[in-house]
């Protein structure tokens, strides 16, 4: 049998598209350590650090061992939620997992207090509104489940609003 | 703290949408099985060698397949099991109702065999080597699942 081609091929045969979706649930268990900090997020609004006992850095999220030295880790510290905007990104390519639509604009934020980087969502502001450097504070959501997404996101802190 | 940590579940739901073209070949293949309820298998012009599901050219011979041959719908049971802990289907999230029979059929006139699910009225009277037939869903959309299962011949 000859091959068909180009037009032929499109007016004498029917080619199936197969759509699919892939769908992948998961459930972890957060464990005690990250736990608790959800269930500040959750329940207090706060926003909690953990600190190492020997080389002093304070993680946020919280781990039960110390990247840097080992040490086990339970020293709980609070913060006042409030930081600083250490990097960003606009994201304009949506994928399926992404928590938020696109465009929207990912963060790392330095919590006072905090010796590590959090990534979060940037929100009321726009990529012109924001520079390396400027201070950040948490909005949260009005119905809290234990998530990190509890913190709706980090906004611009504006004097006025103070 | 003395008191007992409290213990999230942190969960997910992930969708990964995706497209393909079943191209030439498959096509053919899912459209008969949609609108004739025919299932053929595409034969190798230099061994013969007939393929279920189809391919374009022949593994060991690497010469083209010419030839539509039609298959089944009876075959041969070569192999089975009874699923009773079953996986989530990927397409739907869910998982299919357990016990449920899946086998490798090798189709009358065909040389290589399909996988798909089989009847199960009653899992002991299953066999290796027993005689089954395709049995086709009333609404078929092009696709294997056009085939609802194998079951035995009577």
């Amino acid at each position: 049998m000859p091959w068909l081609k180009g037009e032929a091929l499109k007016q004498q045969e029917e080619i199936l598209v197969f759509k699919q979706v892939l769908q992948v649930p998961y459930l972890y268990s957060a464990g005690p350590v990250v736990s608790r900090f959800l269930l500040a997020l959750r329940d207090e609004q706060k926003l909690l650090g953990i600190k190492c006992p020997k080389c002093r850095l304070v993680f946020v999220p919280p781990r039960s061992t110390c990247g840097k030295c080992f040490s086990d880790l339970s020293q709980w510290v609070e913060l006042s939620g409030k930081g600083t905007l250490e990097t960003f990104t606009v994201v304009n390519y949506p994928e399926p997992i992404q928590p938020a639509k696109t465009p929207f604009i990912l963060g790392v934020i330095k919590l006072d207090g905090a010796d590590t980087g959090l990534p979060h969502l940037i929100g009321e502001a726009e990529e012109k509104d924001l520079v390396m450097g400027m201070r950040l504070e948490p909005v949260f959501q009005e119905k809290r489940t234990g998530h990190i997404l509890d913190i709706k996101y980090f906004r611009p802190v504006n004097k006025d609003r103070a | 703290m003395t008191q007992e940590p409290k213990l999230l579940e942190v969960s997910s739901q992930a969708n990964y949408p995706y497209n393909y073209s079943a191209g030439r070949l498959l096509s053919f293949f899912f459209r008969a099985l949609r609108d004739q309820q025919k299932i053929y298998g595409r034969k190798c012009s230099k061994c013969g060698k007939v393929y279920i599901p189809p391919r374009p050219v022949c593994g060991p011979c690497f010469a083209e397949t010419n030839e539509w041959v039609e298959v089944g719908p009876k075959g041969t049971l070569e192999c089975f099991t009874v699923v009773y802990f079953t996986f989530l289907d990927p397409m739907t999230g869910k998982k299919r109702p357990v016990p449920y029979g899946y086998g490798l059929i090798k189709l009358d006139r065909a040389d290589t065999r399909i996988q798909h699910f089989l009847s199960l009225n009653d899992p002991r009277k299953i066999r290796v080597g027993m005689r089954v037939e395709a049995v086709f869903n009333e609404e078929r959309e092009g696709k294997l699942s056009d085939i609802k299962w194998f079951r035995p011949v009577e």
